[in-house]
């Protein structure tokens, strides 16, 4: 009872503070800080957290203004999907490569080391502009013309979006896993199932691998805000027909408020479930 | 730790390249009053024209010249010291504020942080490029060249929106750090003697807290680094973006606004051939190379100092050891392993 109504007050004060960020864009007129006109924004915001539904957006293609709500079911499924499925693709990969320097000896993991934290360091934008170069190459050399390099109106991009997230996604995840395996390596709760006879693989799948979920989670909750970032600009820049896109293109306050509540709320529902489905065990407590 | 780095080649290497590009920067503007030259036509021996704007990288001008005629690698060298100041700065900026608002919040209970953080939770969702956008686009977008308002306005507006966006997530993870080490033992045992806030913080806490600060320090630059580039490419250049006939331009030779800049044209033109759009974007990401080079090279060189101090593995066995073979049980053990033999009448 009391966890609810603490995750409920938790709900109520963040969605308080997801309007007042909402409302921030009024708070600069004219190069000053005026204060007057930021509270006005959020009592406009507040009123139309009661009308959602009548929020307008200018459709270029229409050439007139449409209601926003039904039209944001495909853009949020666009967002979705690229969001998704790099997360699931790049945490496949950044678990193999757990396992594989895990099982890995001492010189192996050394090259590993150095050539993850060298990826690590490029930037996204590096990944979007090679990886458009490199689509456009191979078009102009072998005439290989499968590889979207940006979206239009009716035509979904999904490969080179999906590839670029994933690599920004992964290094990151490489750093954290490195370092919390080596850190996890000499545990002694390991030690003890080594001494009892247990297969690697089972040591590291078994033993190891259930210690770091929660924690891994509580990591990645953490950074999605540079995740966020990123997909961000891959949308901007692949003219992906996302919900952050929309969000650029129609940089108006309701919008921008019915993004952060689609943003927010599913995120939301991401930590109950978390908090409720790993067992206690896994975060450490007995 | 400064003869670590000293001795680190790599640390060394990316240190003179950033501090030579800073100074040539800065140079330049001193000894050529921040002057970019522009190249118009060019012409042969003969008087035969033979390239028009943009020209292409050749051994006069380094990195070609853009469609105004401007010398790319000047504009680059000019643009540094802009890039990097204003990160640098957004950077200490956030930092500073950020540690005069978590160290006290650090010092209070459970409760008070606990509802801090569920207050400043909102902020760790929304790209911050997203809402940087939306707050500066309608104050810097001037439609007419002649009525831009003096710089230090524009400057300073930018700068403190940059500082106020970030500063939630880096109080957060500040706070974190703090209340971490003020469980550890030595904390405690200040606390306990009767330290005061003060004298615990300045003492006990700050040695500890610089090496975590450096490092924070140098991923906010890069992340200021990366809003501009994004706030650049949605059309808002620092300093401002004039609306001309022919399209925008941004106000200062900056990167990240050149990058945005030459980018819009680019699309519009045919890939790859265009050279000015490369620059600023292999610039700008050689740049986020090298800071998160310097970045990791900077932790290395403390955690080998934290190595220094710690009692190595070799003397805990044998202090373990010594502890298993005692005749005695209540003789001492040292922490280097040797018996404490005492004197006491058996």
């Amino acid at each position: 009872m009391n966890w609810i109504a603490q995750k409920s007050a938790q709900f109520f004060i963040t969605i308080f503070v997801l309007i007042a960020i909402s409302a921030l864009p009024s708070l600069v007129v004219q190069l000053e800080f005026v204060p007057t006109n930021y509270w006005n924004g959020i009592q406009q915001q507040f009123s139309q957290l009661a009308k959602l539904d009548e929020i307008t957006y200018y459709n270029v293609t229409a050439q007139r203004e449409l209601p926003l709500l039904p039209d944001l079911a495909p853009l949020m499924k666009e967002t979705v999907i690229i969001f998704v499925t790099s997360l699931v693709v790049s945490v496949g990969f950044a678990l193999l490569y757990a396992y594989f320097f895990y099982r890995s000896g001492k010189r192996v993991r050394t090259v590993l080391q150095q050539t993850s934290q060298t990826l690590e360091m490029i930037p996204d934008l590096f990944w979007l502009i090679f990886s458009q170069f490199l689509a456009i190459t191979i078009y102009k050399k072998t005439g290989f013309d499968r590889i979207e390099v940006a979206g239009g109106f009716a035509e979904y991009i999904r490969f080179l979006p999906i590839v670029t997230l994933t690599l920004t996604i992964l290094f990151f995840f490489l750093k954290w896993l490195t370092k919390h395996i080596l850190e996890e390596e000499v545990s002694l709760f390991l030690e003890l199932a080594r001494a009892k006879g247990v297969r690697p693989a089972a040591l590291f799948w078994r033993h190891l691998l259930p210690n770091l979920v929660y924690r891994f989670y509580l990591f990645f909750r953490s950074n999605l805000i540079t995740v966020l970032s990123s997909l961000l600009i891959i949308e901007y820049l692949f003219n992906v027909q996302g919900i952050f896109r929309f969000a650029v293109y129609n940089p108006v306050m309701p919008i921008l408020l019915v993004i952060l509540l689609v943003v927010y709320i599913p995120i939301f529902m991401l930590d109950l479930l978390a908090e409720w489905l790993i067992p206690n065990a896994w975060k450490g407590g007995i | 730790m400064r003869r670590t780095l000293l001795r680190d080649p790599i640390f060394m290497i990316g240190f003179v390249i950033f501090a030579s590009l800073l100074l040539l920067s800065i140079g330049n503007t001193v000894f050529r009053d921040g002057q970019v030259d522009q190249f118009l036509n060019r012409y042969s021996d003969e008087g035969r024209l033979i390239g028009i704007p943009p020209l292409e990288p050749s051994k006069d001008q380094w990195l070609g010249t853009d469609r105004a005629g401007n010398d790319l690698f000047q504009m680059m060298i000019e643009g540094f010291k802009w890039t990097v100041g204003i990160c640098a700065t957004v950077a200490l900026g956030r930092m500073a504020i950020g540690l005069l608002i978590g160290i006290p919040l650090a010092f209070r209970g459970a409760r008070v942080n606990r509802i801090f953080k569920m207050v400043l939770d909102g902020f760790l969702i929304l790209p911050i490029s997203l809402l940087a956008m939306m707050m500066l686009f309608p104050s810097f977008f001037f439609a007419d060249s002649t009525m831009v308002p003096p710089l230090l306005d524009r400057v300073t507006l930018q700068l403190t929106v940059f500082v106020a966006l970030g500063l939630p997530a880096v109080t957060l993870y500040l706070i974190t750090e703090v209340r971490q080490l003020l469980k550890q033992e030595f904390m405690i045992v200040a606390e306990t003697l009767g330290g005061s806030v003060w004298h615990r913080t300045r003492r006990h806490l700050w040695p500890h807290l610089v090496p975590t600060l450096v490092i924070v320090i140098m991923q906010q630059f890069v992340q200021t680094l990366m809003l501009l580039i994004h706030l650049s490419l949605f059309g808002v250049f620092f300093g401002g973006t004039v609306f001309l006939f022919e399209g925008v331009r941004p106000t200062l030779f900056e990167w990240s606004s050149m990058f945005g800049f030459y980018f819009t044209q680019f699309t519009a033109t045919t890939w790859m051939t265009n050279h000015m759009f490369l620059v600023p974007a292999l610039g700008l990401s050689l740049l986020v190379f090298l800071s998160n080079l310097l970045t990791s090279r900077l932790e290395r060189a403390f955690r080998l100092r934290r190595q220094e101090a710690v009692v190595t593995e070799e003397t805990m066995s044998q202090a373990e050891a010594a502890a298993a073979s005692l005749a005695d049980p209540f003789t001492l053990v040292h922490a280097d392993g040797k018996l404490q033999h005492n004197s006491k009448p058996s």
